[in-house]
């Protein structure tokens, strides 16, 4: 069932990767102005969506939990969590970065999350939406969720700048599991399909 | 009707008349939302004189020095390339990885292509390559992270102001404007046009031979 204005309704399938119409009268193997597959909408989205965030869900707490670097100074270690992190910053007086560091590494993940649950649900139950809105909410996770990495990249600088003899800068296992989850949630949003929000609502 | 009077969403699968937006105008479309197309002043031409410029700037912003710090005497600069050995070093391999991708590998072959497709496409030179280098180009456009990576050198010389001084370098500066020029390049990038491009010259060469 699609609603009435929609393209494969008409028979018609977009090109995922070049954006050329095709009349499914012809079934076309390929495309003919790129040649790559021709999907209607994309294959197993819902499935692979939702392994991708049960994978992602999963690593979101060891990535919370474990220290994502340890400070080495004078012989004594302090391991940080992401959190612990946050909260050193703000303590120091940088409220702006602090803030900015909370939003890239648990509100955005834990938002993409929920979000990518919620279309999940939304697109398997046909549940009768504001598909617009809904949509919007999509493009906005699938759009925030690579800023999350900054985390990782400043590690990636900390752990290579404070490298001398008594002072140390060392990564922590936090920190993989935290990529896994930014990358695992990037290619869930690039699996779901937002056009199955389109299909299921009955009045449009 | 004819397949190529009509464009449909990406986003909700709408039917629409194919829009043909003036130079500086933007389609919308008209039930999600969704930016469909915003033509630019000759985004061949642009985007090849841009992606000259950023297939430059890639070598100074990963071969000179970024970010220094002195503790105790010692100074420590860093590169993009020793973050990715320092990782690598403590065994961190998997995130050693991920970050040499998304800040040196991917925005290096992101360039390169964009290059080889804008220069082919302004010399109207055909190549059998053009249409899988689109498709990688559009692939790795989500993975190049040189901004994110920024953010990060900012946050990294926040934490770091408290324990020491810092000294920035040349490559920092490179870094920058390699940002600004990718940054103008894809969205200048109007990837329709490109297509429209690529197939015609496709079916004067397939005439031609
Ligand atoms: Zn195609
Ligand atoms: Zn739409």
């Amino acid at each position: 069932m699609t609603a009435k204005a929609n393209a494969l309704a008409q028979g018609f399938i977009r090109c995922h990767d070049c954006g050329y119409l095709v009349k499914t009268v012809d079934h076309p193997p390929s495309c003919p102005r790129c040649d790559s597959h021709l999907h209607a909408r994309r294959p197993h989205s819902l499935q692979r969506t939702t392994a991708l965030l049960f994978s992602s869900f999963f690593l979101y707490i060891p990535a919370n939990i474990f220290p994502i670097m340890t400070v080495n100074q004078f012989g004594t270690g302090e391991p940080n969590t992401i959190a612990g992190g946050i909260i050193e910053l703000i303590d120091s007086g940088m409220l702006p970065i602090g803030l900015l560091v909370l939003v890239a590494s648990i509100l955005v993940p834990s938002s993409k999350l929920i979000g990518i649950g919620l279309l999940l649900l939304c697109a398997h139950f046909r549940w009768q939406i504001n598909a617009r809105r809904w949509t919007v909410m999509y493009r906005v996770i699938a759009f925030v969720g690579r800023w999350s990495m900054l985390d990782i990249f400043m590690i990636s600088i900390l752990v290579d700048l404070v490298n001398f003899g008594a002072v140390q800068i060392i990564a922590g296992p936090a920190a993989t599991a935290f990529a896994s989850v930014v990358i695992l949630t990037m290619f869930a949003a690039e699996n779901f399909d937002p056009r199955l929000l389109w299909d299921n609502q009955k009045n449009l | 009707m004819n397949s190529t009077n009509y464009d449909a969403c990406p986003e909700c699968d709408l039917l629409l008349r194919s829009a043909q937006p003036k130079i500086g105008e933007k389609a919308h479309c008209p039930r999600c939302g969704l930016l469909l197309s915003r033509p630019r002043k000759q985004s061949v031409e642009r985007t090849f004189a841009l992606s000259i410029a950023g297939f430059i700037l890639v070598f100074p912003a990963n071969l000179l020095p970024m970010v220094g710090i002195t503790i105790l005497g010692n100074v420590n600069t860093g590169i993009l390339l020793s973050g990715v050995v320092a990782l690598f070093n403590e065994g961190m391999v998997a995130v050693a990885i991920v970050v040499f991708l998304a800040s040196i590998l991917f925005p290096l072959v992101h360039i390169s292509l964009s290059l080889l497709i804008s220069g082919h496409l302004y010399f109207n030179r055909h190549n059998r390559f053009l249409v899988g280098w689109m498709h990688w180009m559009h692939h790795l456009d989500e993975w190049v992270m040189l901004e994110v990576y920024m953010l990060g050198i900012i946050v990294a010389c926040v934490k770091l102001m408290a324990l020491a001084p810092l000294k920035f370098g040349w490559g920092l500066y490179a870094f920058i404007a390699l940002i600004i020029i990718t940054t103008m390049l894809t969205s200048g990038l109007d990837t329709g046009l490109f297509w429209q491009r690529i197939e015609q010259l496709t079916k004067e060469n397939n005439h031609d031979s």
